[in-house]
C-alpha cells in the first residue's frame, strides 16, 4: 500500500507511485509530480499549512489537501 | 479564426513573443532586448499586464511580446489563458511570427514540456536553455547539440543575468534563425484522426496539434464566436469523446518521450546543498515569522522615511508652479480652475508616485530574489481562515503605503473569489494618506504624555489606529467569505526559486513602469474629480456669493493694513459656505450630527472622498487659516478654538476627533483607489459593492465611537 505525500515525515524521500485523478492532477503533473520522481520533504509551515517538496532541482510548495493527492512509497 | 478571418497585424515589424515557465528569465531577456523602448498595457478582455517593446538591431526594427509565464498550453488562470490565446492566435494581437522558449537549464524536462506542445503547434521556434551559469553551479552538464538534433529546433545557451548570450539572441532574431514546422508528438495517438480532421478542415488548420487545442479550450473560451463553439461542443460529444482523459494520456505520453531526452543529455554530478540552509532561517516555523515583520519594519520606515523628501519636493512644486501661473495669467475663472482645480488635482495624482516607485522597487526586488513566494508559503495557513490566498499577503502588504499598487497585485492570485476579496479589503489597511489626517487630530485630543517611562500616548494612538485597520481587514473578509459564493477549488502551487540577488535594471524598470501605469490610468479619474469639486467650491447661488463679495469690498476698505489678511480670509470662509459645496455640507449635516460633526466637517468630508489628505486643506480653508496650511500648530490651534455657537462647547472634543478618525480608517475616500478597482474588476459592480460597505462600516464605527465618548 502506497501514503499519500502530505504524511511523509519531515526530510524524508519518497518515490512517487500515483498522482490521484482529480482535477489537480494534470496542474500536479505539469510542476513534474510524475510517478517514478523522487520528492522530499524540506519544509513544513506550522499548524499545518503548507509543505514544500524538493523535486529534482527545484523546490515546489502545496497545501495538504494538494499533497493528498499524490501517493508515494517511502524510500 | 480561420486564416482570412485573421486580424491584420497591428505593426509592420516582425513579431517575437517570448514564452517559459514561470521565474525562469523571460523578462530579463526581454528588458535586456528592449530596455527603455517597452510599454505596460493591459490584454484586452483581462486585467494581465501586456509587456510589448521594440528591439533595434543594425537598422531593422522587430516587436517583441513579453507573455506570461506558463507551464503548459492548458490554461489555469488568466495569466496562462494569454499564452494560450496569443499563441493559438485568439487575441487581438494577432500571432506572433517566431516564438523564443526560454527554458531554466536546471528545469530541463518541465520546459520541454510547454516547448514539445509549442513544437507540435507548428510554430517558428527558437530555444534559449537559460541560466546556464546556476546549471554549472549545480553541476548539470547538457549536451545541447543532442537536444538540438532531437528536436530540430535551434538552441542557444545563455546566462541572461550576466549578460552572457544576449547577443546571440539579437542574432538569432535578426536572422530569423527559427525552427521549420515538424511534430514530436503525434496527437492522433491520443485523439482519433477523424474528429481532428473535421476541426482542422473548418477552421482551415495546418497544425493538427493546433486542431485539438481548439477542441480541447474551443468549447470554453470566450474569444472564440459562440456558433463555433457550439459546432465544437457538438462534435465532442457526437463521437462520445473523453477531453480530459486525452488530456491525461497527452501529458503522460509527452513526459515519457522527454524523459527519454534527458536521460540521454543531461550529466549530473553530485552537489553539494547550499539552498537548503538560508531556507532553514527564513522558513523557520519561529524565527520566519520575525524575520518576516522585520522586512516589513524597514520598508514601511524607508517609505515613510525616504520618500517624504521627494513628495515634500513635488507638493513644493506644484505650489509654486500654481502661484507661477496664477501670476502669469489674468485673474478671473480661468486661472482659478488652472491654479486651485487642475494644478492640485495632477498634483494630487503626482505626490503619490515617489511612495509607489519605491514600494514597487521593494516588491521587486522581494519577488526577483526568491523571498516573496517563501511568504506566500509562510503566510498561507493563516491567511486562510479569512477566505484569502497566501498571496493575499502581497497586496495587503502594499496597502500600508497605499491601496492601489496593492489592488494592483492582487492579480497573481488565480482564484477569483480569493481575489475579489483581497481587492475587497486592501484599502481598509491604513495608507499613507491618513496619516496627515491622524497626525492633525491627535495631536488636537491626545495629551502628549509618557507613561510607564517610554510609551508615548500619541503613537500608542497611531499604532491603534493601524491596528484598527488590520482588524476591519480581517473582520470584512470573514464576511465576504460567507456571503460570496464560488464553486471554484482553491489550491496553492507554487515554487520556491532558487534564491538569487536581484536583477536592478529589472527593479528600475518595473518602478517605471508601474509609476507611469498610475499616474496615466489614475491621473484621468482623480483629474476630472478634482475639476468637479473645484467648480462646487467656487461657485454658488450668484445672488448670495455677488452679496457676499460687494460686502468684502466694502469691508476692506475701512480694514487697516494689519486687518486686510483677515477680512480676505473671512471672504473666502464665507464664499466657501455659500458655494454649492457649502449647500451640500449644510445638506448632509443631519446625517453626520450623531457622529458629532457639524457641517464645515461635512464639507471636509465631501471634498475628501477624492483623496484623504485633502480634510487637511479644507478644513484650513473653512477655519479660514488662509493659504498657510504647513503649519500644523496653527491649524490645531484654530480647530480647538472652534465653538458650537448653539451649545457653546468646543466643536473638537475627545469624541468628535476619535469619530472622525475611525470614519477616515474606515470610509472609501479616494478616487485612485475606485478607479483601480474598477479597471481590475472590469465594471462598476465592485468598486460601488466596496464604497457602499465602507461607508456604512464607517458610519457605523464612528457613529458607535462617539456615542460611546461623548
Amino acid at each position: 500500500m502506497f501514503i499519500t505525500a502530505d504524511t511523509i515525515p519531515i526530510f524524508s524521500s519518497a518515490i512517487i507511485r500515483e498522482v490521484t485523478n482529480s482535477p489537480l492532477k494534470i496542474n500536479l503533473m505539469e510542476l513534474g509530480f510524475l510517478p517514478g520522481k523522487v520528492i522530499t520533504l524540506q519544509h513544513s509551515a506550522p499548524m499545518g499549512g503548507p509543505m514544500a517538496f524538493k523535486l529534482e532541482e527545484t523546490i515546489l510548495a502545496l497545501r495538504k489537501t494538494e499533497a493528498s493527492l499524490i501517493q508515494v512509497e517511502i524510500l | 479564426m480561420s486564416e482570412s478571418t485573421t486580424i491584420p497585424h497591428p505593426t509592420k515589424y516582425p513579431k517575437i513573443a517570448i514564452i517559459g515557465n514561470p521565474n525562469v528569465g523571460k523578462s530579463t531577456i526581454f528588458n535586456q532586448l528592449t530596455g527603455l523602448k517597452q510599454k505596460i498595457g493591459n490584454y484586452p478582455g483581462v486585467t494581465v499586464d501586456k509587456k510589448v517593446g521594440w528591439m533595434d538591431f543594425s537598422g531593422h526594427k522587430y516587436e517583441i511580446i513579453d507573455l506570461p509565464g506558463t507551464y503548459s498550453l492548458y490554461p489555469n488562470s488568466e495569466d496562462e489563458i494569454i499564452a494560450h490565446r496569443v499563441l493559438n492566435n485568439l487575441s487581438q494581437h494577432g500571432q506572433p511570427d517566431f516564438v523564443l522558449m526560454v527554458i531554466d537549464s536546471c528545469q530541463l524536462s518541465r520546459g520541454l514540456f510547454l516547448a514539445t506542445q509549442l513544437i507540435d503547434m507548428g510554430l517558428n521556434l527558437a530555444l534559449v536553455l537559460n541560466m546556464a551559469d546556476i546549471a554549472k553551479r549545480k553541476n548539470l552538464s547538457i549536451k545541447t547539440f543532442e537536444i538540438f538534433k532531437t528536436l530540430n529546433v535551434p538552441i542557444l545557451s545563455t546566462d541572461a543575468r550576466g549578460e552572457k548570450g544576449i547577443d546571440q539572441i539579437r542574432d538569432l532574431i535578426h536572422q530569423q534563425n527559427f525552427s521549420k514546422q515538424n511534430t514530436f508528438l503525434d496527437i492522433e495517438e491520443v485523439v482519433p484522426a477523424d474528429i481532428l480532421n473535421q476541426v482542422k478542415e473548418k477552421f482551415n488548420l495546418k497544425s493538427t496539434y493546433q486542431a485539438y487545442q481548439l477542441l480541447r479550450f474551443g468549447t470554453k473560451d470566450k474569444a472564440i464566436p459562440a456558433a463555433d463553439s457550439a459546432w465544437l461542443s457538438q462534435l465532442v460529444a457526437s463521437h462520445n469523446f473523453d477531453m480530459e482523459a486525452a488530456q491525461l494520456e497527452e501529458t503522460s505520453l509527452r513526459y515519457q518521450k522527454i524523459n527519454e531526452i534527458v536521460e540521454k543529455t543531461v550529466v549530473k554530478s553530485p552537489t553539494q546543498k547550499q539552498e537548503a540552509g538560508i531556507d532553514k532561517i527564513l522558513l523557520h516555523p519561529v524565527f520566519g515569522y520575525f524575520i518576516f515583520g522585520a522586512i516589513l519594519l524597514l520598508i514601511f520606515q524607508a517609505i515613510f522615511a525616504w520618500a517624504s523628501v521627494p513628495m515634500d519636493l513635488i507638493d513644493g512644486f506644484f505650489a509654486d508652479l500654481a502661484g507661477w501661473v496664477s501670476n502669469a495669467l489674468l485673474e478671473g475663472p480661468l486661472s482659478s480652475l488652472i491654479t486651485e482645480g487642475i494644478i492640485p488635482g495632477i498634483g494630487g495624482v503626482v505626490i503619490f508616485i515617489p511612495q509607489i516607485a519605491m514600494l514597487f522597487g521593494f516588491l521587486a526586488i522581494l519577488e526577483d530574489t526568491g523571498y516573496m513566494s517563501r511568504v506566500v508559503f509562510l503566510m498561507d495557513r493563516w491567511m486562510r481562515p479569512f477566505g484569502l490566498h497566501g498571496k493575499s499577503i502581497v497586496p495587503l502588504v502594499s496597502g500600508v503605503a497605499c491601496a492601489i499598487p496593492g489592488v494592483m497585485a492582487a492579480r497573481n492570485i488565480g482564484n477569483w473569489k480569493e481575489k475579489i476579496i483581497t481587492i475587497m479589503v486592501t484599502p481598509l489597511m491604513s495608507c499613507s494618506a491618513r496619516l496627515p489626517v491622524y497626525v492633525i487630530l491627535i495631536g488636537l485630543v491626545v495629551p502628549s504624555e509618557t507613561v510607564l517611562g517610554f510609551i508615548n500616548l500619541q503613537a500608542v494612538a497611531l499604532l491603534g489606529l493601524y491596528i484598527l485597520g488590520v482588524v476591519g481587514v480581517l473582520f470584512t473578509a470573514i464576511i465576504l467569505k460567507k456571503i460570496l459564493k464560488s464553486d471554484e477549488k482553491s489550491f496553492l502551487m507554487v515554487e520556491l526559486p532558487t534564491y538569487r540577488a536581484p536583477r536592478w535594471l529589472d527593479v528600475l524598470l518595473t518602478m517605471y513602469n508601474k509609476s507611469k501605469t498610475f499616474v496615466l490610468e489614475a491621473g484621468k479619474v482623480i483629474l476630472a474629480i478634482s475639476v468637479i469639486l473645484w467648480v462646487l467650491a467656487s461657485y454658488g447661488p450668484p445672488e448670495r456669493m455677488d452679496q457676499i463679495r460687494a460686502e468684502s469690498v466694502v469691508k476692506l476698505e475701512q480694514a487697516s493694513p494689519e486687518q486686510i489678511a483677515e477680512v480676505e480670509n473671512e471672504t473666502a470662509s464665507l464664499l466657501l459656505e455659500n458655494s454649492f459645496i457649502g449647500i451640500m455640507g449644510r445638506a448632509i449635516e443631519p446625517v453626520i450630527k450623531p457622529l458629532g460633526y457639524d457641517w464645515k466637517i461635512g464639507i471636509a468630508l465631501i471634498t475628501s472622498f477624492a483623496a484623504r489628505e485633502v480634510f487637511v486643506s479644507t478644513i484650513a480653508t473653512i477655519y479660514s487659516i488662509g493659504s498657510d496650511t504647513e503649519d500644523e500648530l496653527t491649524i490645531r490651534e484654530k480647530l480647538n478654538q472652534q465653538v458650537n455657537p448653539e451649545t457653546g462647547e468646543k466643536v473638537y472634543t475627545t469624541a468628535t476627533a476619535f469619530s472622525l478618525m475611525v470614519f477616515y480608517a474606515f470610509a472609501m475616500q479616494c478616487m485612485s483607489t475606485l478607479a483601480v478597482v474598477y479597471r481590475e474588476t472590469k465594471g462598476w459592480k465592485w468598486p460601488l459593492i466596496q464604497t457602499a460597505y465602507m461607508t456604512v462600516l464607517a458610519y457605523v464605527s464612528a457613529f458607535i465611537v462617539y456615542q460611546i465618548l461623548s
